[in-house]
């Protein structure tokens, strides 16, 4: 296929999902359509995070923060002003915060980047959770005016959309290019003219602005809200496995696999919530020493590559067991002696 | 303030300090030598609170009889969990930076695994024994025997792992292996034998850190994470490989907590460490006491 009638398909596979996602609160009842807006708001995080992070291999710990600061302002000012300017300033105000963090933590590398924005997303936390303690005196925020369940899922369903959709675009861009470059070799992508710390820190933003709409519109869903839940650092791991495992340089991986946990998390958690966070570690291990390029790169002969490993691995233990490595040993002593 | 009350508040912290600094010890030796941001490494601490507290409260064994057994126990675990994963890691990434974020993700999925095991086994609930709970008196000051006994034995196994690092021959290949990967492995030093032997013995002392908290804290399943993350900033603190500058951060991070927090207010301890964290990362990445 050339690249045209790639991004032409891209383009009609995710027209044929928005139009399946926007039809399911009218036949579905009220428990699927939950569910839905759980799938669409994981697709916009991680779609929105293997967009940055995913091609340029900067692992960002920091979505939980950009999400809970979107939810923190939706829910400061959705009684004052409109629904969608409320949700615009969510998406601003984590631009701002992830300017100014990109503009700290933007020039590490590897584990640093990824420790620092997990300890700015704490600290932040932190902030917020002793500002209410102190100042205003109160835990949480309970929110009082909230739009129609229909009006959110609309909204989530957008962003979603939206994230999905830049994703396409942003690939065949220079920036796109740009941003792949950084994450194969950056002093390379340097030498040949790329502006790294601009585009670094627009992709940064980029990422951040999803997380911070998300944010914004999911908060009215919880209708009561404290740091502890929207701050979760678990959002922002979940955002990464789902990344991860589906494969973060492929463009429908992460969509795939946002849907599958997400359908998973919610059957599972309110059954045995422990086993299902144990089967996202295992998971999440296996999927890094068994298919380090996520689940959209398996390929028919992943599989029989384990074989041929297991098969290799089989008979070099039983070439072992069977003495045939202690009579090698021996015989070469012999001949040393000879 | 008079004199004892200053005692007591710097004790406070060096008590805490020591914990911090035993722990941080084993995730220096991971980091610093394999590689390895152990992100789990608190957890392995709190299994080792709750093996203790089980073994007490179940069959009555003397808490003191459990500081050897999980340290033989965790190391035990540390082997296993390095010839089941990091081996295979390590024979398949192609440099050092990929191997790094790949083990940091596998530690992120040993955090999940184990810290969710541990709430499905004993449940969520806070736990605790009672063991010397006498005060100590020296001066003006008064202390509780536990927690003096905690310090000194966390002193004890830090001091005696800097000591085996600085004279004996393995320890010498340790540290060899920290300064020159390459240059260490071309004058014969076995990576294969030392790398799981050093992931061992770190989750070994996390075990033991465990096992002295257990003594003079309740403990439950989400206590393991604030401690890796001290552990981290400890590490910071005193330089990545560093094991002096580990000791000293340790012990100087406990007493900036304690006083900090006796001018402020508790509820600020988490910000305040978090902010030294990011301090010193950005100002100092290196460490506090490199030249």
């Amino acid at each position: 296929m050339t690249s045209r009638q790639l991004l032409i398909r891209d383009l009609l596979v995710l027209f044929g999902l928005a139009g399946w996602a926007l039809a399911l609160p009218a036949y579905g009842s009220e428990f699927v359509a939950s569910l839905a807006l759980t799938c669409l708001m994981y697709v916009a995080l991680s779609s929105s995070w293997a967009l940055f992070c995913g091609t340029s291999r900067y692992l960002s710990l920091a979505t939980s923060a950009f999400f809970g600061i979107g939810a923190y302002t939706g829910a400061l000012v959705l009684d004052r002003i409109a629904w969608l300017p409320a949700i615009a300033l969510g998406a601003a105000i984590a631009v701002a915060v992830a300017v100014v963090m990109g503009a700290a933590v933007l020039h590490l590398r590897g584990t640093y980047f990824a420790v620092l924005t997990f300890g700015m997303t704490e600290l932040i936390r932190h902030a917020i959770t002793y500002w209410e303690k102190s100042v205003t005196g109160t835990v949480g925020r309970v929110l009082s005016v909230v739009p129609e369940r229909q009006t959110v899922y609309l909204t989530v369903l957008g962003i979603a959309v939206l994230a999905v959709a830049t994703s396409i675009v942003v690939r065949r861009t220079r920036f796109g290019l740009a941003l792949a470059g950084i994450g194969a070799d950056e002093q390379r992508a340097q030498t040949l003219g790329v502006d790294t710390r601009w585009v670094k820190t627009a992709g940064f933003a980029l990422t951040a602005a999803f997380a911070g709409a998300v944010g914004a519109a999911m908060s009215v869903r919880w209708t009561y809200i404290d740091p502890h839940t929207v701050f979760n650092p678990f959002i922002g791991f979940q955002t990464v496995l789902i990344a991860l495992i589906s494969g973060a340089l492929t463009l429908w991986g992460p969509l795939i696999a946002a849907i599958v946990f997400s359908l998973l998390a919610e059957t599972l958690r309110l059954q045995a919530p422990q086993v299902y966070l144990m089967a996202l570690g295992l998971l999440l291990i296996l999927s890094v020493l068994y298919l380090p390029g996520g689940l959209a790169s398996i390929r028919t002969d992943t599989a029989t590559g384990w074989w041929r490993d297991l098969r290799a691995l089989y008979s070099e233990k039983r070439y072992a067991w069977s003495g045939g490595k202690a009579r090698d040993k021996r015989r070469e002593k012999e001949r040393r002696l000879a | 303030m008079s004199f004892g009350a200053w005692t007591e508040l710097i004790a406070s912290g060096l008590i805490t300090g020591g914990i911090y600094a035993l722990v941080a010890l084993g995730l220096n030796l991971q980091y610093g030598l394999m590689r390895i941001l152990n992100i789990a490494h608190g957890e392995f601490l709190m299994v080792g609170a709750y093996l203790t507290w089980m073994v007490q409260t179940s069959f009555g064994l003397h808490p003191l009889v459990m500081v050897p057994v999980s340290f033989v126990l965790l190391a035990a675990l540390g082997l296993a969990i390095h010839w089941l994963c990091f081996r295979r890691l390590t024979a398949t990434s192609p440099n050092l930076d990929v191997f790094e974020a790949r083990g940091l993700m596998v530690a992120f999925g040993l955090m999940f695994l184990v810290q969710n095991a541990v709430s499905w086994l004993w449940g969520g609930d806070l736990r605790g024994y009672d063991f010397l709970t006498d005060p100590v008196k020296f001066g003006g000051a008064q202390f509780a025997g536990n927690k003096l006994l905690v310090f000194a034995l966390a002193l004890l196994f830090a001091g005696a792992l800097i000591v085996l690092l600085r004279l004996t021959l393995y320890g010498k290949g340790v540290r060899a292996l920290m300064q020159s990967p390459v240059g260490a492995q071309l004058v014969g030093i076995d990576t294969k034998r030392l790398h799981p032997a050093m992931f061992g013995l770190g989750l070994g002392l996390s075990g033991v850190a465990g096992c002295l908290l257990s003594m003079a804290y309740t403990i439950s399943p989400a206590m393991g994470e604030p401690y890796t993350v001290t552990a981290l900033i400890v590490i910071t603190l005193g330089g990545f490989g560093s094991m002096g500058g580990a000791l000293a951060g340790g012990l100087l991070l406990g007493v900036v907590e304690a006083i900090g927090m006796h001018y402020t207010n508790p509820s600020l301890k988490a910000l305040l460490s978090y902010a030294v964290f990011i301090g010193v990362l950005l100002l100092r990445p290196k460490g506090l006491f490199s030249k």
